[in-house]
């Protein structure tokens, strides 16, 4: 008996510092990472963005999408942080996953990056869709542009695309000088989404069709609508990147070089490579992932927190965010960040000030109405995780020994007090004593 | 027409003005009381209306206190006034001095 519970004991101290490497709230970057192929040769002709992040110290596990024993979860626990399906051909996933385990995971705040192709199934479209991500329905149209073309491809469908999104967050601070070559097809975005993100749009040139068959009428999907790299972050912050083409990942076109068609630069080295290491890192919680403190109001002078404010209060207001910088916290600096003091409608909006080291703070006067008001924190910046903080707390008015003790607004009425006094004294000695 | 009516407006006046003329000092005094009062309320309901009512519990107390010394006052003229037989049973005291001594208490 003894000598079982001890031999546990010690079994579950070992275990312990497996448990450190996994998912967390302080330590939201990813580890373990399920990588689904449909072909087992994807592993050497992607080997490069594989080893990019096998050197950031991810642990991959290659898997076949059909393989029987694939599995998300065990006993309710998920055994991997992220999911990166390089597989767009499959039909039918192996062992228990399927388009509605792979919406779970996401729902559970785990990341994603989805690869559809020239012959995207089903089963891919369906998970895209899920997404917000909407594939052209022609199984056989590629992307074609007749003007962004790559000079070294024949029939125009590598596509030489410079029309990134803007953000520091996603694509990192570093500018990809030179254009990404993509193959592969157009999906769209619908417009009143405002969860998902093109990150890589197609040019205004470019249109959705089958290279190998004459168009009989316009194409669906064309110009920048299309998009080629899209991102989504969901309400919960997981992150998912759904690409049009496999071979952006592959090796080949990461080291080929590109010229554009109709512009001069030669670049000897496509943009792929940065493009994928920075979405790569991006989507794997590496950067642009926040973290707040709790709010903290107080009364200007004091230190604690008080139960209520009066009317015409002087507060204090501070926040801390902190930002994650891949390996810990930093603090965050930003010159936008705003506090609202709301009751129904943001009676006051201020803009916090940073002292550069994660706090943000501000100060302000209270309105003159009263009421339940929430001191709110809405902050949802391109690239960076939706902060929604809210701290509630009543607004009173003033008590009725708070006021002036003579209110100069009225003193006419005190005059009319004695003046109807006075009267009164004068009248009752004329009607008494007149003759 | 106008003419007519303009005439039968001044000859009302005028006997108005002369039917009271014949009133008794005494309820001369008593209304005189009166819209003194009801001229005070008046002036504090238009400085309300100009500045807003912000102390509303002053106003109050000024208003109210001035139209109820002028409604105590009427009371006293009904009872001191020698025309009305048909109060005078209903006074406690018949003499001038209770009558005005039950409108000091009041006020």
């Amino acid at each position: 008996m003894m000598n079982l519970s001890r031999s546990v004991a010690l079994i579950s101290l070992f275990l312990l510092p497996l448990l450190s490497f996994s998912f967390s709230v302080d330590n939201p970057t990813d580890r373990r990472v399920l990588v689904l192929l449909d072909d087992l040769s994807l592993k050497s002709s992607h080997s490069i963005f594989f080893s990019t992040l096998k050197s950031r110290g991810f642990d991959l596990d290659f898997k076949l999408a059909d393989d029987s024993k694939l599995a998300l979860q065990r006993y309710g626990q998920y055994l991997y942080d992220g999911l990166i399906v390089f597989a767009p051909s499959t039909e039918r996933f192996g062992g228990s996953l399927d388009s509605k385990s792979i919406a779970d995971f996401v729902d559970s705040g785990r990341d994603l990056i989805l690869s559809a192709d020239t012959s995207a199934s089903d089963l891919i479209r369906g998970i895209a869709l899920e997404c917000g991500v909407d594939f052209d329905e022609d199984s056989s149209a590629m992307v074609i542009d007749h003007s962004s073309f790559s000079v070294s491809d024949g029939d125009h469908t590598l596509i030489a695309a410079d029309d990134l999104v803007k953000s520091d967050a996603i694509l990192g601070k570093t500018k990809i000088e030179a254009p990404v070559l993509f193959r592969g097809v157009a999906h769209s975005l619908n417009p009143t989404n405002n969860l998902v993100l093109k990150v890589l749009s197609a040019s205004p040139s470019a249109y959705s069709a089958n290279p190998s068959s004459k168009l009989s009428s316009p194409p669906q999907l064309t110009g920048s609508a299309i998009s080629l790299v899209s991102v989504m972050q969901a309400r919960n912050n997981a992150r998912v990147v759904i690409s049009g083409s496999l071979q952006l990942f592959s090796d080949r076109l990461f080291r080929s070089g590109v010229q554009k068609a109709g512009s001069p630069n030669k670049y000897e080295k496509s943009g792929n490579e940065q493009f994928a290491t920075e979405l790569s890192k991006w989507v794997f919680h590496e950067r642009g992932h926040l973290k707040a403190g709790s709010l903290v109001h107080h009364r200007v002078g004091e230190t604690d927190e008080p139960a209520i404010y009066r009317i015409k209060d002087d507060l204090e207001f501070s926040v801390e965010i902190l930002e994650w910088s891949g390996k810990s916290w930093e603090p965050y600096v930003a010159d936008d960040v705003q506090v609202q003091f709301y009751m129904m409608s943001p009676y006051v909006l201020k803009t916090l000030s940073t002292d550069k080291k994660g706090m943000f703070h501000t100060s302000f006067k209270v309105p003159d109405v009263y009421g339940v008001f929430q001191f709110k924190v809405e902050y949802g910046k391109l690239g960076y995780t939706t902060l929604s903080l809210s701290k509630q707390i009543p607004v009173r008015p003033y008590r009725h020994n708070e006021y002036e003790r003579f209110i100069p607004t009225a003193y006419p009425y005190y005059g009319a007090c004695f003046t109807t006094m006075a009267g009164f004294f004068v009248f009752s000695f004329v009607y008494l004593y007149h003759k | 027409m106008v003419k007519s009516t303009s005439k039968d407006a001044q000859d009302l006046f005028r006997s108005l003005h002369s039917a009271y003329s014949a009133t008794p000092t005494n309820l001369k005094i008593i209304d005189m009381y009166v819209v003194f009062a009801v001229f005070t309320a008046l002036i504090q309901v238009a400085y309300m209306a100009l500045v807003g009512s912000f102390p509303f519990n002053s106003f109050l107390s000024g208003v109210l206190s001035c139209v109820g010394t002028a409604v105590l006052a009427v009371c006293l003229r009904i009872q001191v006034n020698k025309e009305n037989k048909e109060f005078k049973c209903k006074t406690i005291v018949t003499n001038l001095g209770g009558i005005v001594a039950m409108f000091v208490i009041a006020v």
